[in-house]
């Protein structure tokens, strides 16, 4: 090839290039595919929802959505990420109710507000759990006792999380005292749950062959209602404490993506939620599909981050 | 065991799709394994939605195959350069790559793969006959016994302080002070974090332990004039494989070595890098050549491989009779089960025994897979030395970077690794030994929170630890192994040996 002939594939080649630019940009979103941010370990439950989620998204958004665990910080480093991330909706983040909690404890500064909401796409109701071989078989027996040594009945948590702040509902409710054993994470908290190290923790629907194996008894539900797969655990409110209480997933973006890209996502989502097979895989997480549009999830998250303020400050916590 | 769900597994772990799963994972595990940075994780978590539309049975042959696999390959790039492949093979570079600078490079390969394989089918053997009976005794460790045998793990720090006992405890308690970096572990209080949020985790182990052993490494081999940090390997196939009769010799590391690993990896928490130590270090007291260890000796590579690959087969008992990941591998493993529509725990066993004797089946499928595919490629493997140096060094030092990114994709933890790199070459321009420090960093956490928690639960009250009778037995093991050197000299000054 002559050299002003390479010149001229070269000029062809740019010009062409520049062409496509302005037509890229107005281009319908996605175009490539989307990073989403999973701020918890790979094969956690967060973990696990979200990839389900995204697998069924792809098909209604054209694009891959491509999970990547930025682990770190309960949940924070990966959520700072998405937070600095380019806001043109090719990054968007899997979120839960410690985006609250760790805001309110004084762990981050981020909160629900330095994002835009998506979806909320799952609920997993809570359930107050003891040892196999603990002496109570139903709440009642359980306050009873409680009442009796305040602060000697030991609850798995890790501090300043959702398995930390159920509990304390519990107790502010029941006016009882637990005494709190930390543990990193929900594998450590079971290992010890069914060693009988610690008496209380809490669980969810996943754990429900424990209590057949007698290895661990459910004392009640935080849902509305008893559900079908736990007949015969009375919810909280049916014992007279007004608690509803659940670990909601959901997906945001960066403050500051366009509407157009939301409502797109926020479409793909519903969708997703939809879909039989989602909701027969979350089924096995013990996991309600929860679906909730952009505007229902922003009221959604004011009124959690209200109840997370409220009981973080009856804790003792204090937003440094 | 039901003769008819057992052959029933067996024949679906002997589909077409099961054998090339198997195969796949042992040849990504070998891979991600040999790879200083990837790891056997991550390798899981890009495997995991391929999972999705595949048998049970076909899953965990793929997983299973990336999970001994990548026990195995852990050793190749710590005999070879030195650098460990995956935290499990912290201790196999410690006599592994003085063999191949002796250019016994292809016998120490050939120690590696067949000590993981007996580990591997040790563990296994456990987990078939015994795994609920190991999963109840693994239950009774809660805090305080965590604690005793995490203290018990400390005395390792003198086992490898090398020449000099106060630069070892030096290097083994800077060790120690730096896991105290990052969030506390019970309370969530950041702590010598200067406001950086990458740093609440702390510091974690994979940059430190890759900064730490390849950096050092790595700047050696830049100065100009620069020749032996790798070894040459010019020798035939001949000086391959250990004979039998090596082999034999190094029945007992094995044997000690697949006992601590299957125990520790049972045990939810601990794991691969604190069973290698303790491996290492048992088999070294247990030897008729204990002064052989450090320059190059066989049951030194042999003991930490039967260790790591015991892990395999222990860590699963939690996992399938209680449904509690005991480490980040099983934890992936429990997802893509829960995926799978299967719950482990203590009913699956009854419910779904088909299952649970398919992935008997598929873990020795894994062995036998990784065995063959491994000395098959250790020619292949060996070759590796043949690239010049000048080569080789750029492509680790890419590697460093690149697979401590890669760890929670954040360049913070580039830097890290680089940070420890400074400090490595630091500890090996001034004569301390490394090795301690790497104990330090991998018991330091739960050192502290086994600790707090004991106290915590005992509302205080220290008598806790001995009021727990596998705790004060391993407590009283901790003070002998400190004490019986000391007693022992002063027993020989004052009645000394009639000679």
């Amino acid at each position: 090839m002559k050299p002003n002939m390479t010149r001229r594939v070269v000029w062809v080649i740019a010009a062409v290039t520049i062409a496509w630019v302005p037509l890229a940009a107005h281009a319908a979103y996605p175009e490539k595919p989307i990073k989403m941010i999973v701020p918890w370990a790979a094969g956690g439950d967060t973990d696990a929802i979200s990839r389900v989620f995204a697998n069924a998204m792809e098909k209604h958004l054209g694009q891959p959505i491509v999970a990547v665990n930025v682990t770190g910080a309960s949940g924070t480093v990966g959520a700072r990420e998405a937070k600095n991330a380019a806001k043109d909706g090719y990054t968007i983040l899997s979120i839960h109710d410690s985006i609250h909690t760790t805001y309110y404890t004084g762990v981050s500064d981020l909160s629900y507000k330095d994002f835009e909401p998506v979806c909320l796409m799952t609920s997993t109701p809570s359930v107050l759990a003891a040892y196999g071989k603990a002496p109570w078989n139903t709440m009642q027996e359980l306050v009873a006792d409680a009442k009796k040594r305040p602060g000697e009945i030991t609850v798995g948590a890790s501090l300043g999380s959702t398995s930390h702040f159920f509990p304390a509902m519990i107790a502010q409710a029941a006016g009882v005292k637990w005494k709190y054993v930390s543990y990193e994470g929900t594998a450590p908290r079971m290992t010890a749950l069914l060693g009988g190290h610690i008496m209380l923790g809490e669980t969810n629907l996943t754990q429900i062959d424990k209590v057949k194996a007698g290895q661990m008894k459910m004392l009640a539900i935080a849902t509305a209602q008893r559900l079908p797969d736990l007949p015969d655990v009375p919810t909280l409110k049916e014992l007279g404490y007004d608690i509803r209480y659940a670990v909601n997933r959901g997906l945001v973006a960066p403050r500051g993506t366009s509407e157009a890209v939301l409502v797109k996502l926020e479409d793909a989502c519903g969708k997703a939620a939809q879909e039989p097979a989602v909701a027969e895989s979350m089924k096995k997480q013990g996991t309600l599909v929860e679906f909730l549009g952009r505007k229902a999830y922003l009221d959604f998250f004011a009124k959690e981050d209200k109840v997370n303020a409220d009981l973080a400050q009856a804790l003792g916590y204090k937003r440094k | 065991m039901p003769e008819g769900a057992t052959i029933h597994a067996l024949t679906q772990v002997l589909t077409w799709q099961s054998l090339c799963a198997s195969f796949v994972g042992v040849v990504l595990g070998l891979g991600v394994g040999a790879m200083p940075g990837l790891t056997i994780s991550l390798g899981m978590v890009l495997l995991l939605p391929l999972t999705f539309g595949l048998s049970s049975i076909t899953a965990m042959s793929l997983l299973l195959g990336l999970f001994v696999g990548g026990m195995t390959g852990g050793s190749y790039s710590a005999i070879l350069i030195n650098i460990p492949g995956t935290p499990s093979a912290s201790a196999t570079g410690l006599d592994g790559h003085p063999l191949a600078q002796k250019g016994h490079a292809g016998k120490a390969l050939g120690v590696s793969v067949i000590s993981s394989f007996y580990g591997g089918i040790f563990s296994l053997g456990c987990l078939v006959l015994s795994a609920p009976l190991i999963a109840r005794v693994a239950l009774q460790f809660g805090a305080p016994e965590q604690f005793a045998l995490i203290a018990l793990g400390l005395t390792l720090i003198c086992g490898f302080a090398g020449q000099s006992m106060v630069r070892g405890v030096v290097s083994g308690v800077l060790g120690l002070i730096l896991t105290t970096v990052g969030q506390d572990p019970l309370l969530g209080t950041p702590r010598f974090t200067f406001g950086s949020v990458e740093l609440q985790a702390g510091v974690l182990f994979i940059p430190a332990m890759i900064g730490l052993f390849a950096v050092p490494q790595i700047i050696q081999g830049m100065r100009p004039g620069a020749a032996g940090v790798i070894p040459r390997f010019t020798g035939g196939l001949t000086q391959m494989l250990p004979s039998w009769r090596e082999l034999l010799r190094l029945n007992r590391s094995m044997l000690v070595g697949s006992t601590i690993g299957t125990g520790v990896g049972a045990i939810p928490g601990t794991g691969g890098p604190i069973a290698v130590f303790l491996a290492y270090d048992a088999s070294r007291r247990l030897s008729r050549e204990p002064e052989q260890y450090g320059q190059g000796s066989m049951e030194g590579v042999a003991a930490p491989e039967a260790a790591n690959n015991g892990v395999t087969g222990g860590a699963l008992v939690p996992m399938l009779t209680l449904g509690i990941p005991g480490d980040p591998i099983t934890a992936i493993l429990l997802g893509a089960l829960i995926i799978q529509g299967l719950a482990p725990g203590p009913l699956l066993f009854k419910e779904s025994p088909e299952f649970v004797y398919g992935v008997f089946w598929a873990l020795l499928l894994a062995n036998l897979m990784t065995l063959v595919v491994a000395l098959v490629s250790v020619r292949w493997i060996v070759q590796v030395l043949r690239i010049p140096q000048r080569v080789l060094i750029p492509v680790i030092a890419l590697l460093c970077v690149v697979g401590s990114y890669g760890i929670r994709n954040t360049f913070f933890d580039s830097l890290v690794m680089l940070a420890f790199g400074v400090i490595g070459y630091l500890l090996h321009r001034y004569r301390f030994p490394v090795v301690p420090m790497i104990i330090g960093l991998v018991l330091g956490q739960e050192l502290e929170e086994q600790f707090r928690l004991s106290l915590i639960l005992s509302a205080g009250d220290p008598l806790v630890f001995l009021h727990h009778p596998i705790s004060a037995v391993f407590l009283a093991i901790t003070m002998l192994v400190f004490l019986l050197p000391g007693l022992l000299d002063l027993w020989r000054r004052r009645w000394p040996p009639a000679a």
